[in-house]
């Protein structure tokens, strides 16, 4: 039973991933014509490319976008929590991160065992961050400390969706 | 003047055209005793009551047979079926029932939660109906309450009861490290969208 309705709780995203926060900027993500709201169901195929983001926010604010996945390699053991797919950094407020600094490329969901989480979290920079060096590896991420290495703080926006592997022939 | 039956009573013959059960009720033997009620009674009725009409078929014939002929004074439809089952212990309710039947016979129930809780474990994470991901909660605790104690012979039910034997070796090996602190509740569920084909609640359940 969840004490709480907030699905960001509910799904454990607050608590695996990221702190308590206060939502102030809204972010909705499009993958091609299907909005993404917390905890549906994306195809891997439909997650090739980099997803549309449109922040909305002052446009003189800076943020920063990452994307996670806690449970890689499979829910019940997520020896390389988190696995980090993307991030971006300087993007003004109001636009989508084709405007800002790419500093990890895009790497789409392969989920190989079981249903994984993908989490895109935004921060709210303080200021421009100028050259942020690339995580080692895109295993054994965490985006509690990459935060509090760039002094991001908590989030402003998350959203999180759901993907499993496809089957390799078509369902009749 | 209609008066195929006995006449006891001379006071209501000449009422009208319209019969009365009164005095025929009273001249036939008394009716309430021979009906029996649903009850938790489970000792069979005394016999030492004086003998009834008809006292075998009281399920499915009345047993005053002058109901038969169909008389609106008595209320025919509540003493005409009377349903008895299995000694008197039925019930139209479920009340205190826990077992959940999930629309199958017990075999393949338990092949169903059989093969639930080994995806469960498998893959960490699956998506099924609300009732299948409540039902298959206990079985799942039961399963790493096993691997917790760690015996022989708890390995061995284990093997009985989950499908594939690489997970119960694998479950026997990570779960004191990832559950040793926890005391029950090794399951999340999460409700969600239903299912498009039949409007059937889903949810996800998941390994703490």
């Amino acid at each position: 039973m969840a004490s709480s309705v907030d699905p960001l709780v509910v799904g454990r995203v607050i608590g695996d991933v990221i702190d308590m926060f206060v939502p102030a900027v809204t972010m909705s993500v499009y993958y091609g014509s299907k909005h993404v709201t917390n905890g549906c169901d994306i195809k891997p195929s439909m997650t090739i490319n980099p997803p549309k983001v449109a922040i909305d926010g002052l446009s003189d604010q800076l943020y920063t976008l990452v994307m996670t996945d806690p449970d890689a390699p499979s829910p019940s053991e997520p020896s390389m929590r988190e696995w980090v797919h993307w991030i971006v950094s300087d993007i003004p407020g109001g636009t989508n991160p084709t405007r800002g600094k790419e500093i990890l490329a895009y790497m789409g969901p392969r989920p190989p065992v079981g249903i994984h989480r993908y989490i895109l979290v935004l921060f709210q920079q303080k200021g421009p961050l100028g050259a942020v060096q690339q995580p080692a590896s895109r295993a054994n991420f965490s985006t509690r400390f990459f935060a509090n290495h760039l002094n991001l703080g908590l989030p402003v926006a998350t959203v999180y969706f759901n993907a499993q592997k496809e089957p390799m022939t078509r369902r009749r | 003047m209609p008066m195929a039956m006995a006449m006891p009573v001379t006071t209501d013959c000449g009422s009208g055209s319209r019969w009365s059960m009164v005095s025929l009720k009273s001249a036939l033997p008394p009716l309430a005793s021979s009906i029996k009620l649903p009850c938790r009674r489970r000792t069979p009725p005394p016999r030492t009551r004086s003998p009834q009409l008809v006292r075998s078929f009281s399920a499915l014939s009345p047993v005053n047979p002058l109901h038969s002929l169909g008389f609106s004074d008595m209320s025919s439809f509540g003493q005409n079926f009377t349903i008895i089952d299995n000694g008197c212990r039925f019930f139209a309710m479920r009340h205190g029932r826990r077992v959940p039947k999930l629309n199958r016979p017990p075999d393949q129930r338990r092949a169903l939660l059989r093969g639930l809780t080994t995806q469960l474990l498998k893959h960490g994470r699956i998506k099924t109906t609300r009732a299948r991901a409540s039902a298959v909660r206990k079985y799942v605790d039961k399963m790493i309450t096993l691997a917790k104690d760690g015996s022989l012979h708890k390995r061995r039910q284990a093997l009985g009861f989950i499908y594939e034997k690489q997970i119960v070796h694998a479950l026997f090996a990570e779960v004191p490290d990832r559950y040793g602190k926890r005391n029950g509740g090794y399951t999340r569920i999460i409700r969600t969208l239903p299912r498009r084909g039949d409007n059937a609640p889903m949810a996800y359940i998941e390994l703490v």
